[in-house]
């Protein structure tokens, strides 16, 4: 009996998910506690450990945990509030203010209020160095080390904990930046130290000194919270695995999330699409997007038999070009607030009201009407069973703030505004959506909708009737669906180098070589992380992009194609990426291709918590049905009276006709009138549209699934 | 119209043209090839109803934006009833309300159950456009035969099939094949704009959508005079200051503009403005009109939706033959960059009457254009020049200017080059790319810090195209903020000789080894500097940005 807990840090609650192989998942939720938050890890596995049965001491409890997978916004949060460490700089001599001039950009180009973010690191501390390579790698001036001394000193007498090096065209040549950092380590034995070649050794030097700048900026902090975390869990008696949740989707060890902070910038929501992927595997299916509403934001990414990536992430306005999934954020959750602008439009967001005081009907002195309050008016929360009846919504609150600044500006009833302020939020999320999938070459029509999050499953109707996407499928989890993902997660490596040559002249050894090293570096480090050589993978990826084109397109190549120095087969695989993501290749006019980058992801395969198969319990959803209730109709724009069902109490094969509302403790989920819903051999919800029982065959046909 | 407006549906609208047309943007952004349309993104993407009126755009440069409009609805009036389903117009032409000769359009009229209903339009920067000097930029041209190939609206693809020959014939007279995909690429992204529009009209319905786009319309326009609104009723008068018309040596030209508030509307007239030039200094009436359009903008609220509803109530007159709307076949490839001093005058004549909401001068443009062979890879190489360009904005009430922003027309949507991809792209090595000490105009808010970029030249023969401004007048303090520094490029050649190019220029010949210096100054300061919060003005002096000599003379600073 395995056992494995998924914890995510949240900024409201930190989330639980307990996995014993062949039991079905348990759910728990601390309120988190920002200024440590390792004691709501504690408070939670106390809460845990009592629940069991027999409920057992904490103590006695821990001991017995295999593995612990944890995400943190500690790096987020420090990069969000600008509270990260204290830094230095050791860049090139007449570049020193490439981290501050980020290009020149200024995102909102007619707002001349808008001001420029704070560099990460103070132009005193930003120290030029002479020293120079030229674009191949080979130096022009030597490193001059007084120089850098001269600024360690600086470094060392105003309190520096962490300094970054990055030296331009070091990607060529790392050899001036390992000497800069042999004499930081010398001289500076306690600082945090990031070494742009050791972290990103690719071209383009603003993403480069970004990136190493923004994990000097969290090392430290990330450093300090860890010390807490595994000094609280060594002193309950845990002796188990802990793996920490990196931005790309994948887990490492603490050990070297210490040591690349900035893998951790996007750890909370990383857990969820690979999740995703589980739930969709009842309906053959390996693509899905995965979307989460919170309480600010609305979260949405793709997977295709993994989840996507991207190489150019922001955070905060700060570049990071380490691998992260993909996950486009919007300004669109439960608290956004509704507002008319001066030309009298209806908006949502992206303002929220957030926790507190919360939407209006939290009672908690919130005035403005947020998304929430209009779920209230729309009957889809009931007042008396909001977090399973631990609070009570105050619904004359909600329908008051919405006839103030909605309904009366407007000239609609409370209702009528209500509706429109649930529109509008579902059409901001839809638009999210579009973001991941049209605009990246996929049709949403494909995929699987997995809404999570906790009002995620109140809107998706809505949403997917925007997009026409006919399935949805929401998990029993989906209130804590990151945190069960994290469960479900691989230990993952990436490496980057770059590789300047037009594919027909390529040195194939000198390359295969060069993947070679760092598939042995990534084999290394599995090696540190127990994972046995049979679990492991090593995928290698070019960047690739058509001669004088400025952005590349990266896919994956086999291994043996770079053996054999295969052109034909490695130009085909980019040919159809291209044409995939852009809609044209130049395949038949047979434009030559460079490569830019080479990549290689090592991947070491974790235990997954094995689940029970729910046994068929037939159509009948009766049992289950605890009252009925009025709620807006989206495809009528007409209130009525809606079967309620308890969500607890369905059963695998159980099926409603929409519209119809199905309530779990943490979770309401909307079946408006265009869709049915049936549950699926892991228990999820399975929301299909009207006759399109194709796509959830598995719920009825129990021969093959119960086998 | 019995159509009844559902107010929900409306916003629904707005936020889908909006999205629409950012994709379109992106569309291009990934797919096309010259550095001055993927990095520095210098297009546009709009849509725009039956009628030509626009419905939304994304202007990663405001400078081509407000000539689309105009242009749609020439080209619906050219081709009237011979407009059909998979029709593609090219267009370019100044005289026919184009802005620049560079800035070629591509037009795709798009129906619903057999009714011209809307138009998707791509207007982007081509590195070529035939004339007589590659890249455009000719600053001895006098007339739009020496700068450019016109094309006035012509298909280049009709009810779905590519005219070969008409496309033979424009692509003849152009020298990059570069130009070719990156007009394609314009296609590419009509027909994402097109494929989502429709999709939207099969959604809704054509009686739902022509009556909401006018209600969008009207919304927008209530928020736009609300705005105009709060400017003080009365007339208001400034000018700004052109120098060199690359063919006169000490020539100086002046913009006057007179704005006249009444209410909810706001006339700009610049018909005193100076006459035009005999060189390529000279504005097309659209160019001068979006700089007006956008420097107004800016005074406003940033969210208004950008449609026909916000441009409708402002009114604009520019007299043909002045310097701001030449005469045909005048030169005008310059005309773009007369944004500069046209919001000069702008910002000068309204700062009395909203001091809250006017910036004082922001760096003029000056920059080069080098091309020459790389010799170590024996290959052409085109440097647009983007990496020493980006100057200060001008302070304003409250907040200072922005660093390394660029001139007004982009207003930081135009980025600099990746250092490593500059060195990459061209032969030359970066020595110095970096804010530069005391650049900013000083204020009680200072204005944005300009830069200085020095390079080697790493080609023999290289060749230098110079354009801009900015080198005699600096950007100007206001309410007692000071005057920012000058700008200048400079070659200093390997056997020790300086050449100064001026601020329009062609230089030829010049040898491997010569280092490249230029300052794009900084942002002018508004209210008086001796009025600068002390403890922000301490940091400055630690981080370098003001120098403590500067400090103490402009800014009364003692330790």
């Amino acid at each position: 009996m395995t056992l494995k807990i998924g914890i995510d840090v949240g900024g409201t609650f930190t989330d639980f998910a307990v996995t014993r192989d062949g039991a079905e998942p348990a759910i728990f939720k601390s309120l988190s506690t920002p200024s440590d938050p390792s004691i709501a890890v504690v408070n939670g596995l106390t809460d845990i450990a009592a629940a069991q049965n027999p409920p057992q001491t904490l103590e006695a409890f821990a001991a017995t945990i295999d593995t612990i997978v944890h995400g943190t916004t500690v790096t987020t949060n420090a990069t969000l509030t600008h509270t990260g460490a204290k830094c230095g700089l050791l860049t090139t001599e007449g570049i020193r203010d490439a981290l501050e001039m980020r290009r020149g950009i200024r995102e909102e180009q007619y707002n001349n209020r808008y001001a420029n973010v704070k560099p990460l690191v103070p132009r005193y501390l930003r120290a030029g160095i002479k020293g120079r390579l030229d674009r191949n790698g080979d130096e022009v001036t030597p490193l001059d080390l007084a120089q850098v001394k001269q600024a360690i000193d600086l470094f060392k007498q105003d309190g520096v904990q962490a300094v970054s090096i990055c030296f331009m065209n070091s990607f060529a040549n790392p050899a001036h930046e390992q000497a800069a950092a042999k004499l930081v380590k010398q001289e500076m034995p306690g600082a945090y130290l990031s070494v742009s070649t050791d972290l990103l050794p690719s071209i383009r030097f603003y993403e480069r000194i970004s990136t190493t700048a923004l994990n000097s900026y969290v090392g430290p902090k990330l450093n300090h919270y860890l010390d807490q975390l595994v000094g609280r869990l060594k002193g309950i008696g845990f002796h188990g695995l802990l793996l920490i949740m990196q931005s790309n989707g994948g887990v490492i060890s603490p050990q070297l999330a210490r040591e690349k902070a900035a893998l951790t910038l996007l750890s909370g929501p990383a857990g969820g699409p690979g999740a995703g992927l589980f739930y969709v595997t009842p309906h053959g299916q390996d693509k899905c997007i995965t979307t989460d509403m919170g309480g600010t934001s609305f979260e949405a990414s793709v997977a295709v038999g993994s989840p996507m990536i991207k190489n150019d992430g922001e955070i905060a306005r700060h570049k990071i070009a380490l691998p992260m999934l993909d996950i486009h954020t919007i300004g669109a959750g439960g608290g956004s607030i509704g507002w008319l602008d001066e030309g009298g439009m209806l908006r949502m967001g992206p303002q929220s009201a957030g926790a507190d005081p919360g939407p209006a009907c939290y009672g908690k002195g919130g005035q403005l009407p947020a998304t929430t309050d209009a779920n209230v008016v729309l009957g889809y929360l009931d007042p008396n069973y909001f977090a399973g009846g631990k609070m009570k919504l105050d619904v004359a609150a909600a329908r008051k703030a919405i006839e103030t600044h909605i309904a009366k500006p407007m000239g609609l009833s409370v209702e009528d505004a209500a509706a429109g302020m649930y529109r509008v939020a579902c059409n901001n999320m839809a638009q999210g959506v579009r973001e991941v999938t049209i605009k990246r070459g996929f049709d949403p029509r494909e995929f699987p909708f997995i809404p999570a999050g906790g009002a995620g499953p109140i809107h998706s109707c809505l949403i997917c009737e925007e997009l026409e996407i006919p399935l949805q499928i929401v998990p029993r989890e989906s209130s804590v669906l990151c945190a069960f993902g994290m469960l479900m997660s691989e230990l993952k490596h990436d490496f980057v180098r770059t590789f300047v040559a037009k594919l027909e002249a390529v040195d194939w050894k000198k390359l295969g070589a060069m993947i070679d090293e760092m598939s042995a570096e990534g084999a290394r480090q599995l090696t540190e992380e127990r994972i046995p050589e049979a679990r492991r993978r090593h995928d290698i990826k070019f960047d690739c992009r058509y001669i004088k084109q400025y952005h590349e397109v990266s896919f994956l190549v086999p291994r043996e194609l770079v053996a054999m120095g295969d052109v034909a087969a490695i130009s085909r695989a980019f040919h159809a990426e291209h044409n995939r993501l852009y809609g044209y290749s130049l395949e038949a006019e047979g434009a030559p291709i460079e490569i830019i980058n080479v990549r290689v992801q090592s991947i070491g395969f974790t235990d997954k918590p094995s689940y029970r198969g729910e046994t068929f319990a037939g159509e009948d959803a009766s049992g289950a049905l605890k009252g009925r209730r009025s709620m807006y109709i989206p495809e009528t724009k007409k209130f009525a009276d809606v079967p309620v069902f308890d969500g607890h109490k369905m059963r695998f094969g159980n099926r409603i006709d929409g519209p119809a509302m199905v309530e779990q403790e943490t979770t309401a989920i909307f079946v408006s009138a265009a869709y049915d819903c049936v549950v699926d051999a892991l228990g999820s919800f399975a929301i299909y549209r009207k006759g399109r029982e194709d796509l959830v065959k598995s719920c009825f046909a129990k021969e093959e699934v119960t086998a | 119209m019995s159509t009844k407006i559902d107010p929900i549906l409306l916003s629904v609208y707005a936020r889908t043209f909006k999205s629409i047309t950012d994709e379109m943007s992106i569309s291009m952004e990934q797919t096309t090839r010259s550095p001055i349309l993927c990095e520095a993104k210098d297009y546009v993407t709009g849509l725009y109803d039956g009628d030509g009126n626009m419905l939304e755009q994304t202007e990663n440069l405001p400078i081509l934006a407000f000539s689309l409009a105009p242009v749609c609805k020439y080209i619906k009036d050219y081709f009237a009833d011979d407009l059909h389903p998979g029709d593609v117009i090219f267009h370019n032409d100044v005289f026919s309300l184009g802005n620049q000769n560079n800035d070629v359009a591509v037009y795709k009229p798009i129906f619903h159950s057999g009714k011209l209903v809307a138009w998707t339009a791509v207007k982007g920067h081509q590195a070529d456009i035939g004339g007589n000097v590659r890249g455009g930029y000719n600053p001895n041209a006098v007339e739009v035969w020496q700068e450019a190939l016109r094309i006035p609206p012509v298909k280049v693809v009709e009810k779905g099939k590519l005219k070969k020959d008409v496309w033979n014939l424009i692509f003849a007279n152009i020298r990059l094949d570069i130009v070719q995909h990156d007009m394609k690429a314009e296609m590419g992204a009509c027909t994402v704009g097109e494929r989502r529009l429709l999709e939207l009209l099969d959604k809704y319905g054509l009686e739902s959508y022509e009556a909401h786009k006018q209600a969008l319309f009207d919304a927008t326009r209530k928020m736009m005079e609300a705005e105009i609104a709060k400017i003080p009723n009365g007339k208001y008068s400034g000018e700004g200051y052109v120098y060199y018309d690359g063919r006169h040596e000490g020539s100086k030209f002046t913009i006057r503009v007179d704005i006249e508030v009444k209410d909810k509307s706001i006339k700009f007239d610049y018909s005193r403005t100076d006459a035009q030039t005999n060189g390529f200094v000279n504005g097309t009436f659209t160019s001068s009109a979006s700089a007006t359009i956008l420097t107004l903008l800016q005074m406003v609220n940033p969210d208004i939706p950008h449609n026909e509803g916000m441009v409708s109530p402002i009114e604009i007159v520019i007299p043909e033959g002045t310097i701001l709307n030449a005469a045909y076949p005048k030169a005008t490839t310059f005309g773009n960059h007369l944004c500069p001093p046209n919001a000069d005058a702008i910002q000068r004549a309204l700062g009395p009457a909203m001091p809250d909401r006017v910036t004082a001068g922001w760096n003029n443009l000056l920059c080069s254009l080098t091309t020459g062979t790389d010799p170590e890879k024996n290959e052409a190489y085109v440097d647009i020049g983007f990496m020493g360009l980006k100057g200060g904005s001008g302070a304003m009430l409250g907040i200072d200017g922005y660093d390394h922003i660029g001139m007004i027309d982009a207003s930081g949507g135009v980025l600099d080059q990746d250092y490593e991809m500059f060195e990459q792209q061209t032969p030359h090595r970066l020595l110095k790319h970096e804010l530069l000490t005391d650049s900013a105009g000083a204020g009680e808010w200072r204005g944005g810090l300009g830069v200085e970029t020095i390079f080697e030249i790493g080609s023999e023969d290289t060749q230098l195209v110079t354009f801009g401004d900015g080198d005699f007048e600096p950007a100007f303090g206001l309410f007692g903020g000071k005057d920012a520094g000058l700008n200048f490029i400079r070659l200093h050649y390997p056997d020790g000789q300086t050449v100064v190019p001026k601020n329009k220029d062609l230089i030829t010949g010049v040898p491997k080894g010569t280092v490249y210096h230029q300052v794009a100054s900084g942002g002018g300061g508004y209210g008086d500097p001796k009025k600068r919060d002390r403890k922000t003005l301490a940091e400055e002096i630690r981080n370098g940005v003001i120098s403590k000599e500067a400090a103490m003379r402009d800014y009364g600073y003692s330790e």
